[in-house]
């Protein structure tokens, strides 16, 4: 697991306690009812901090999933 | 704490055992981080329990006020925002600011103002309530440059200011100080983009702030009781025994009126009842000459007692401690030598020394406001204002030594001890008394305000506050015992004594037998069950419960039976006054 990977489990760990860690790499908006509205936005802004990197606006509808979270962190990493 | 750190600490904190304690978070916009620095402080601050917090729905603070007041919380954290005094000043508002619409809107807001605060009022009614008034910057409503203020702007500052004075002298209600925040500015609280996606108004970083506010005003610190000064170069500027008692400064004029502006703080302290005494390596009649002056900016007969002499300061104050009959960790102790303070330090770690800067203005601008952060409270009662004399009054009785103890000198004290079984729950000074009290005190048990108030809605409930006066003068409220008894105790039952306080103002008078001895007579019960706890401090009441029989029984419970209770082989020469619904 990548050092970004890890860090990203971290937040969903904290915003998700509940969910085992296994299931993470898995979990969308769709899988995990605990994904709600409320949730979204906390984990964004917990990603967000973790990473220093600010989500614009259309962020919140994209990054639904975890992959795709992980996908955006790396891009953005890899272009900063 | 950053949003990650509370979101752990909250995560850690899952399997803390214990019922959580339910707070309110009463807003008109998603509670969202607020609400998660929220339980994160507040589980940092009761590190021995679970937390929960309710929440209302978006956009009706004053139905969530309601709601929060018919609500199992023990305390309220209430924020109001420029959206919830009127629409049309938040972001996610249409209804615009032009010129024409501002009388509407300051209307508008006088009439919700209202609302908000008799919401408030039903709320603080039932639990603490720590109410932050709009932090966020107004929307650009001005038709002045940002330099030049409005009268429109002025108009909504006088209504909130206005508001903010009313509520504060609702009981119950702490407002949070506005210029707690003044460090973070205006335009770093707001984030907008969260705002508009949300509906959440406010920055991760001012979140953390508020929720710190919040937890800081609803749980504050026990405050000090009493402060130990020194007097040459801190009380005022000089030796004087080297130059004489009318040559020591403290005034502007002389350029020492950094002494004057600490006498000056000292003095308010001891109109809100903290005690005061002098602590000095000096002559006692020369230290007693100086203090006599007329000028000096407190009152001189404050400061008792007055200890001035060539011994170590670690027993002056040992000697301060024991006239005051009050534990070290209560106290204060001011001296401009490092020295001085690092040898009572030594012998009383509990203390808390602090350097008087007799050359840094800056540095006593700190230690002032220090000063009233150690000792400030919520309110002040009544009994504040009579401790100083009190006080002065047991050490007269100390000084009687052994006669003090006779029962020829409790007669003649022409004493009343009143034991008022009332609930008034605008009253504080039980609460304070449980949760200052160390030494007779039957298990150490704090309470907050808000147990305190279910207390008062449980019908089992018995309380009984003591109050005591005899020819030396009232003590005021002095002991509290709270209990519940069980269906049917009237008669033949037991009575569930969960605290028991009593002040050390009040030891040596047989108050507690009284306060028994009235618990069988009102209550009917046959027994009173204790729920004892032996601490570092309580010695005082294992004393009495040792004196009094009163042990555990095969059980390992302590229980009093009404056939088992005797009074004190002296005679209770009391007046005693009970004050019943």
């Amino acid at each position: 697991m990548s050092d970004i990977q890890e860090r990203v489990v971290r937040c969903f760990s904290n915003v998700f306690p509940d969910l085992p860690a296994d299931e993470i790499p898995r979990a969308s908006t769709a899988s995990l009812p605990a994904w709600d509205s409320v949730a979204h936005v906390t984990l964004l802004s917990s990603i967000a901090e973790e990473f220093g990197q600010p989500f614009e606006i259309e962020d919140y509808e994209e990054l639904v999933s975890y992959p795709l979270i992980v996908d955006r962190i790396e891009n953005q990493t890899r272009h900063a | 704490m950053t949003l990650n750190e509370a979101l752990a600490l909250i995560k850690s904190s899952a399997g803390r055992g214990g019922e959580k304690k339910p707070h309110y978070l009463v807003c008109g916009f998603e509670p969202l981080h607020l609400k998660t620095f929220l339980s994160a402080h507040l589980l940092d601050r009761l590190p021995a329990s679970g937390v929960g917090i309710l929440n209302g729905v978006y956009g009706d603070l004053t139905g969530n006020l309601s709601s929060a007041a018919k609500s199992s919380a023990l305390a309220a954290a209430v924020v109001i925002e420029w959206g919830d005094i009127d629409p049309r000043l938040g972001l996610r508002s249409s209804g615009g600011w032009a010129e024409e619409v501002k009388p509407d809107i300051l209307a508008s807001a006088a009439v919700r103002l209202s609302r908000i605060e008799a919401a408030l009022a039903g709320l603080a009614e039932r639990m603490p309530a720590a109410v932050v008034a709009p932090c966020l910057p107004l929307l650009p409503i001005g038709n002045t440059i940002r330099a030049q203020s409005s009268i429109a702007e002025l108009e909504l500052d006088q209504l909130v200011t206005s508001f903010l004075l009313r509520i504060s002298r609702l009981p119950g209600v702490r407002v949070v100080e506005r210029s707690r925040f003044d460090g973070v500015p205006r335009t770093d609280r707001l984030d907008a983009q969260m705002e508009l996606l949300a509906g959440f108004p406010y920055t991760t970083s001012f979140a953390d702030t508020l929720a710190g506010a919040f937890t800081e005003v609803l749980y504050q610190s026990v405050p000090k009781k009493g402060l130990i000064t020194d007097l040459d170069d801190t009380l005022w500027s000089g030796i004087v025994g080297e130059v004489g008692a009318d040559k020591v400064t403290w005034q502007q004029e002389s350029h020492t009126q950094i002494h004057g502006l600490y006498q000056q703080m000292l003095a308010q302290l001891a109109s809100c009842g903290v005690l005061l005494a002098v602590c000095s390596k000096n002559e006692q009649t020369v230290a007693e000459s100086a203090l006599a002056r007329q000028d000096l900016f407190l009152k001189s007969e404050s400061l008792f007692p007055v200890c001035a002499n060539w011994e170590p300061k670690s027993q002056s104050v040992g000697r301060i401690l024991r006239t005051w009959n009050i534990a070290e960790d209560s106290v204060v102790f001011v001296d401009d030598s490092p020295m001085e303070l690092d040898e009572v330090r030594r012998a009383f770690p509990g203390i808390v020394c602090r350097e008087f800067p007799k050359k840094d203005p800056a540095k006593l601008w700190a230690l002032l406001c220090e000063l009233r952060d150690l000792f400030g409270k919520p309110v002040l009662v009544a009994e504040d204002r009579l401790r100083q004399q009190s006080i002065r009054a047991s050490a007269a009785i100390q000084e009687m030594g052994e006669a003090a103890g006779t029962d020829e000198f409790l007669a003649g004290l022409d004493a009343t001890v009143t034991l008022d079984w009332r609930f008034d729950s605008s009253d504080l000074r039980p609460l304070e008394l449980i949760n200052k009290t160390n030494q007779f005190n039957l298990n150490g048990r704090r309470i907050g305000e808000g147990e305190w108030q279910r207390y008062r809605e449980d019908s089992k409930a018995v309380l009984s506050v003591v109050s005591y006066a005899d020819k030396f003068g009232p003590l005021g409220k002095v002991a509290v015992v709270l209990g519940t008894a069980e269906p049917g105790a009237k008669g033949r039952g037991t009575l569930k004594v969960s605290h028991w306080v009593m002040s050390c103002r009040a030891f040596s008078r047989h108050l507690e037998h009284h306060t028994l001895d009235s618990l069988f007579r009102e209550t009917g019960a046959d027994q009173i069950e204790f729920d004892f706890e032996a601490t570092d401090k309580n010695k005082p009441l294992q004393d009495f419960f040792r004196a009094a029989g009163i042990a555990p029984d095969a059980d390992g419970a302590y229980r009093l039976s009404r056939s088992g209770f005797s009074p004190p082989s002296t005679e209770l020469p009391h007046h005693v006054v009970n004050l019943t619904k």
